[in-house]
């Protein structure tokens, strides 16, 4: 276009962080461009443990990152219902504890410090938290009770997409940025390259916002300008069930693989801390070593992890900021920041937004949406802490399960849980859009269908993030041919489907690949078997 | 004690092809299968031709003599072992447990039989799913047909199927090699 002016603002990045951003704007009236190199919540938001942070990890040291925690968790059960589990959380003491001056004199600082912060709080005996959460280690020698719970990322992320694009902002997925269309010392907006058709474009705007997570250190150098950033690698491990119902946590100073998380069929133990190379970032991979300490503390936690399949590995890496005083990096924020990066370095219309954490995305969105408004003139205030995200109206599964006619089917009722009040866009108009697709997570060829339609799915991968489809215990090998066939179908290409499945056998295979012992190796023979013996890639009998 | 001529532990294509074979030439022969997968149309053979099918039941170990496997014990049977001239292993990969791979090491787990695999762990996997995988070429060692043992040959165990290195259901032509491995010890067995 030759515009001068296409949109108000552009947003790079469709994580968690660069999603609410857009929701934000949108709300206040702008028009907004966000931009994403791949599918949305690709990055450190689909790479988590998917937990609701109550702010209790953070009481004792952090306490202003605690108050944030707690507001936001409470917001986010308002405003994000179906998209968090009230599954509540326990904070224990072990005796090991005990002699690493993290005993019961610590629980009580502990204690009053979450009180301090608007944390509800308190403390239970072992035999009460044991009765809670029967997996918790029996050794514990005391517990608090704190209002943590799981939330799922990839549906908060999309809810927000969605929300944004329902206020009119143009999301384009696959789409990367290249480079700033550059004025002197304004930026005017952003050239970019769809990665599927080879095709490049120019978009202007007068306030374009960074918010590529650990890539916008990259963004930013391309406007001449360095954020100090630590790339800082989490490693998760997936367990193949629901070993506990409450999120379990170490009272202790915060430290590697303490945090043990409940998320829909699945239990999830994280997180470890190494400083990783910018390089590295696009492709991280899981060591034996964090492996084998992920599974020793995480059988402090719950000894039954010990004997419990591992599903798989996988990693995200922390868009930490380093402080700018401090050039070592040694002293990192986890805190939000917002960067101005006129008032900061000169350059106009160009706005950071980074650090942070997935708890608090819709704090970070709001900061940044002030900072573009203010540089715009938009007189506006927030509304996203009040306003519903689409599919958390109403909720309770029962309500929506009701959308349907008659009794609700397994299927119809996940997806209920899932797609929250969105469920009425969901036609279930044959028996066979009623036939489950995906066993593990109960996916229907109808939830499928719907969101080739509305959700802007591509691929298995896409597919994957918005409905879970092969994320439960048999990690695709039952059913991605199945659901292969379905979605290339609602495509509209059904030749693509061996295409499908083997991209998305090779990112499962990738995560199985470094826990690749016990029982999960044997799920990886299996997987072999089923889709190699005789006849590969078979897609007539279906 | 029960007294064979062959024991077949597992009763998969592999266990069960070796134990019809050697029923109908004449010996006695026992199948303990765990069940999941046994090997249905040959199993009804088997038992026409006389044999003796321990479905459901699993081998918990061994007892050796004189570089020999003398009998081997049932999760069922208890105090009765079974005992025989020989014995064959077709206990399969790793799903069925016929391997077991830790963080380090492949092992054999009914008698710590010599397992051919790679130590460095970063070669067992190849990235792409679809690609050969190393892992599936892992397995018991088998010299002259027979199974080591801390180096020694034993005497009276034949490894067949997929348990063996080299043989992987992912194979195009695994039906082919697993039943090949069998009748070989068939065989041999027939042969003593």
């Amino acid at each position: 276009m030759p515009d001068n002016k296409d949109f108000d603002v552009i947003i790079i990045g469709g994580g968690i962080t660069g999603a609410g951003t857009a929701r934000d704007c949108a709300m206040r009236g702008l028009k907004v461009l966000l931009i994403e190199r791949g599918d949305i919540a690709t990055g450190a938001t689909g790479r988590n443990h998917g937990l609701l942070h109550s702010g209790a990890r953070y009481a004792v040291k952090d306490s202003e990152s605690a108050e944030e925690c707690i507001r936001e968790n409470k917001i986010l059960r308002s405003i994000a219902s179906n998209c968090v589990e009230d599954t509540g959380g326990l904070f224990i003491t072990l005796p090991e504890d005990e002699d690493a001056g993290f005993g019961l004199d610590y629980q009580k600082k502990f204690l009053e410090a979450c009180n301090k912060a608007g944390i509800e709080a308190r403390a239970i005996s072992p035999a009460e938290a044991k009765s809670m959460e029967p997996s918790v280690n029996p050794a514990l020698i005391g517990a608090v009770v704190v209002p943590d719970g799981s939330v799922d990322p990839f549906r908060l992320c999309t809810a927000n997409v969605t929300d944004a694009a329902l206020h009119g902002a143009k999301i384009l997925v696959y789409t990367e940025f290249l480079d700033f269309i550059r004025e002197g010392d304004t930026i005017l907006g952003v050239k970019v390259l769809d990665t599927r058709t080879g095709v490049k474009a120019e978009y202007r705007a007068p306030v374009t916002v960074n918010a590529a997570g650990i890539w916008g250190h990259g963004v930013a150098q391309k406007a001449g300008i360095n954020i100090g950033m630590y790339p800082a690698k989490g490693a998760l491990l997936v367990f193949g069930h629901r070993v506990n119902n409450v999120v379990i946590n170490r009272c202790r100073k915060s430290a590697d693989g303490d945090i043990l998380v409940p998320g829909d069929s699945v239990t999830v133990i994280g997180t470890t801390s190494t400083k990783v190379p910018f390089e590295e970032c696009d492709n991280m991979e899981v060591t034996p070593d964090e492996v084998r300490l992920l599974l020793r503390e995480g059988c402090a936690l719950c000894p039954a992890l010990a004997t419990t399949r591992i599903l798989r590995a996988y990693a995200g890496v922390r868009p930490l900021v380093a402080d700018d005083s401090d050039p070592t990096g040694r002293s990192i924020s986890r805190g939000i920041v917002c960067l101005d990066h006129e008032t900061r370095d000169g350059v106009k219309g160009f706005v950071s937004i980074t650090g942070g954490k997935l708890m608090t995305y819709r704090l970070m969105a709001e900061l940044a949406t002030d900072a573009v408004c203010s540089k715009l003139g938009v007189n506006k205030s927030c509304q996203t802490a009040d306003t519903p995200l689409p599919g958390s109206v109403d909720g309770r599964i029962q309500t929506n399960s009701k959308r349907f006619e008659g009794k609700p089917t397994l299927g119809q009722k996940s997806a209920a849980g899932r797609q929250g009040d969105l469920v009425g866009k969901i036609h279930f108009e044959s028996e066979a859009d009623k036939q489950l697709v995906c066993e593990c997570e109960n996916v229907t060829l109808a939830e499928i269908k719907y969101a080739v339609k509305e959700l802007g799915v591509r691929n298995l991968e896409d597919l994957r993030r918005r409905t879970r489809v092969g994320m439960g215990t048999c990690q695709g090998t039952l059913c991605i041919r199945k659901a292969a066939k379905a979605l290339a179908e609602a495509l509209g290409d059904p030749s693509a489907a061996p295409k499908l499945a083997a991209d998305y056998l090779d990112e499962r295979w990738k995560g199985m690949r470094a826990v690749g012992w016990g029982d999960t190796l044997r799920e990886m023979e299996f997987m072999q078997r089923v889709y190699k013996f005789e006849k590969p890639y078979s897609y007539d009998e279906i | 004690m029960m007294k064979f001529d062959v024991v077949i532990i597992g009763g998969g294509l592999a266990g069960m092809t070796a134990a019809t074979e050697l029923q109908k030439s004449g010996l006695k022969c026992a199948v303990v299968s765990e069940g999941l997968s046994l090997h249905n149309p040959s199993a009804r053979e088997f038992k026409t031709a006389g044999g003796t099918l321990l479905n459901g039941d699993s081998v918990t170990g061994g007892t050796f003599k004189d570089g020999r496997l003398q009998s081997v014990t049932t999760q069922k049977l208890g105090d009765v072992s079974l005992e025989a001239d020989n014995f064959i292993l077709a206990t399969g990969k790793y799903f069925s447990r016929g391997l077991v791979a830790d963080m380090d090491c492949v092992y054999e787990p009914l008698f710590g039989l010599d397992v051919q695999y790679d130590k460095d762990r970063s070669t067992w996997f190849d990235p792409s799913f679809s690609a050969p995988q190393r892992f599936l070429d892992f397995g018991v060692i088998a010299k002259e047909g027979k199974a080591l043992k801390d180096g020694e040959t034993v005497d009276n165990l034949y490894p067949v199927g997929e348990v063996l290195c080299g043989i992987s259901s992912s194979q195009s032509d695994a039906t082919d090699r697993i039943r090949l491995s069998a009748l070989e010890a068939v065989k041999s067995i027939r042969r003593i």
